[in-house]
């Protein structure tokens, strides 16, 4: 029975030609999440690819290891070598400095966001601090955020603050450092390529309750002993199952052409080399298996609000369109109305955890503080089991009129 | 086994479809008539589960068959008046859907899809997509569908609509095959559907069985008489608004005509023994066959 659902679905001309549209989209968004790493070559040109990729790998490698105290002043004295190298500023040395820097641009970064007023980027910072301010990275890390805190410029409770401060203080240094490019790329371009997916995805499963009623299959379904009990399980269950394959299959793919090119070094380097002020402590391949996970949840809602919409209209058309309206036109509503705390709790936002966990997006529940994104991930898991059983009993009572 | 329909009433906002009907089947082929409208779709929707009625109840065997739900459904088979399929399904494909959803076991499934492709002639279309058939091989799939958990009520809504002739006449041999030892509830509006297959007829219109009874009963209690006459040709159009005329043959400078009526509508016109065409036409009125009826 489950097959059939299955197979009714892909079977159909316009699934057909939206699965070939996402193969299309998945290899537009893996070229461009491969032109994301560039390696500048000693004639300045910018290269992509995969020689390019292993050219900056090796480049970085050379600094693999933790970034202790005597590591940063190193990377510190490497730069002011590079300067004083280069020193002309015509624009020949320019792409000189920023070829040569490309072993430690990584590093420098770090050393600049330690460096730079809170929610700045100083991008010359490391070249108007001392030695000593360069190798005091972590340190600077928690002063600022204190320093912040102690501003006024925000609107943090005491317990909000004693949890991110916390946070800060619990983050594991020194941190381990190598080529991360790789996972960066990935990660940057990972929620649009979700929110695609989503959609597709909600296309896909549109029919699946609508269609018995677009074919006229309906009489035939719901008088057969079944119809009107596992006929219908088996309806929501083709759902998950090609929600979760598609989503599956096409992230799989996404990640394995990115990191075989670009390379999958880095999996186990704190997030913060990427995401400073990131408050969860937590790798590369921990934030992208949350941003999946979220992703995931993201797109099973929008999945199961289709079929709800297709269970209730009976219009496939209709269906379609509960994706967009539950993924895009809230965070459409969010630019134009000011709530930004209702905002945070959007379904669109589980596609962005990304963006998530780079704010200090924060809930207090009594004494207790936790991240929204963490929220929204068991609200969104908590209401699309929720919708399961009103889609299935939605379907079960249908009339034929 | 007994299938009751007990006071049964559909209205559809202030349109009653299913006008308080109360009847009792057992097994035997059961034709249902009546023009477009006449809510004979409702009622067999009834019978299928697919709708509630507003107030009555069917039973079978002294359970609410709504009670009973999936056990009730077991016995069905149903093809609707409008047979939707999956269009990109192959025969064999989709009977085998319609098989799981059945719950017959995957191996029963097979052998019955096999066996039914035969039967109803489909062998060389078993690999063919729904959407390719020609009308009559659809409503073959759609009979082969409704065959498939060997039910012992079948409902067939209006089984030949679109048909040609041959694939009608095809049709109603295998719906007679079909029919032994259980319950065919079978409606049209065409009256050769049934004339000679069904054990009983329900005359049906504005949602209440109006007649019921074997073929001879009906057109024996026909009340008026039925007569053959010759007339000519200028005349036809009198006669035609004058007399319920259900058939009109035409010869050279004359037409034979076929007229139901009380009273003897020429001095030689002769009597005849009466048809269900003929009472179709009584019960129904020349306005209905103009618009809806095929005889």
């Amino acid at each position: 029975m489950l097959k059939y659902e299955i197979k009714k679905v892909f079977l159909k001309g316009r699934n057909k030609i939206a699965l070939l549209l996402l193969a299309i989209v998945l290899l537009a968004v893996s070229v461009m999440t491969v032109n994301r790493v560039e390696y500048v070559d000693e004639n300045g040109g910018h290269k992509t690819g995969i020689a390019a990729a292993r050219n900056l790998r090796e480049e970085k490698n050379k600094w693999a290891g933790y970034l202790t105290e005597d590591v940063l002043r190193d990377v510190y004295r490497e730069n002011q070598a590079i300067n004083s190298e280069y020193a002309s500023g015509s624009m020949e040395d320019e792409d000189k400095i920023y070829q040569k820097r490309q072993g430690i641009s990584s590093i420098i970064d770090l050393i600049n966001n330690a460096n730079s007023p809170w929610r700045e980027y100083d991008y010359y910072a490391i070249d108007s601090i001392t030695e000593d301010q360069a190798a005091d990275v972590y340190e600077k890390r928690i002063s600022g955020l204190e320093e912040w805190f102690a501003s006024g410029k925000e609107t943090f409770s005491r317990e909000q603050q004693e949890f991110l401060l916390s946070q800060y203080k619990n983050l594991d240094t020194p941190f381990y450092y190598e080529y991360y490019d790789g996972w960066a790329a990935l990660l940057q371009n990972i929620s649009t390529f979700i929110l695609l997916l989503a959609l597709f995805i909600g296309f896909f499963v549109s029919g699946i309750f609508s269609d018995e009623f677009q074919t006229k299959a309906d009489a035939v379904f719901f008088s057969t002993k079944l119809g009107r009990n596992k006929a219908v399980g088996s309806k929501l269950g083709a759902g998950f199952i090609i929600a979760t394959a598609v989503y599956a299959a096409a992230l799989i793919i996404y990640t394995a052409a990115v990191l075989l090119i670009l390379g999958a070094d880095g999996a186990g380097c704190p997030i913060q080399l990427e995401m400073w002020r990131d408050f969860y402590n937590a790798t590369f391949l921990e934030t992208y298996l949350l941003i999946v996970f979220g992703g995931y949840i993201g797109m099973l809602f929008a999945a199961t609000a289709a079929m709800l919409v297709s269970a209730l209209t009976r219009s496939t058309v209709t269906a379609i369109i509960a994706p967009f309206v539950v993924l895009c036109v809230f965070p459409f509503l969010s630019r134009i109305v000011t709530l930004p705390q209702v905002c945070s709790f959007f379904p669109d936002r589980l596609l962005d955890i990304y963006n998530g966990v780079r704010d200090f997006s924060l809930m207090q529940i009594g004494g207790k503080v936790i991240g929204i994104p963490a929220i929204i991930i068991l609200v969104y898991t908590a209401v699309t089991l929720v919708l399961q059983p009103i889609v299935y009993r939605v379907y079960k009572k249908a009339e034929i009129k | 086994m007994e299938l009751q329909l007990n006071d049964l009433t559909k209205k559809f906002g202030n349109f009653t479809a299913v006008d308080h009907v109360s009847l009792t089947m057992t097994n035997g082929v059961y034709g249902l008539l009546g023009v477009n409208g006449a809510g004979k779709t409702t009622l067999m929707r009834m019978l299928c589960t697919l709708i509630k009625p507003t107030s009555g109840n069917i039973t079978y065997k002294g359970k609410n068959i709504l009670e009973l739900d999936g056990r009730y459904r077991q016995l069905l088979g149903y093809l609707p008046q409008e047979f939707g399929f999956y269009p990109e399904f192959t025969v064999q494909d989709y009977l085998l859907y319609i098989a799981s959803i059945k719950g017959l076991r995957p191996a029963v499934a097979k052998r019955r899809t096999k066996e039914l492709i035969q039967k109803v002639g489909l062998s060389k279309a078993a690999k063919k997509k729904m959407k390719t058939l020609s009308g009559g091989m659809k409503r073959r799939a759609g009979i082969a569908q409704a065959m498939l958990n060997d039910p012992r009520i079948l409902i067939l809504d209006e089984p030949t609509a679109g048909l040609d002739p041959n694939e009608r006449i095809r049709f109603r041999n295998l719906i007679s095959e079909l029919s032994e030892e259980r319950l065919v509830l079978l409606s049209t509006h065409i009256v050769s559907d049934i004339e000679y297959i069904a054990n009983e007829i329900w005359l049906m219109k504005g949602g209440k069985i109006i007649r019921r009874g074997a073929l001879d009963e009906i057109v024996g209690n026909m009340p008026e008489t039925v007569w053959i006459c010759r007339v000519e040709k200028q005349k036809v159009s009198f006669m035609i608004n004058k007399y319920k005329v259900s058939n009109m043959k035409s010869e050279e400078d004359r037409a034979e005509l076929r007229i139901v009526s009380a009273d003897r509508p020429l001095p030689d016109a002769v009597q005849v023994k009466p048809t269900l065409e003929d009472a179709f036409l009584y019960y129904f009125g020349e306005k209905a066959g103009s618009e809806d009826v095929e005889i």
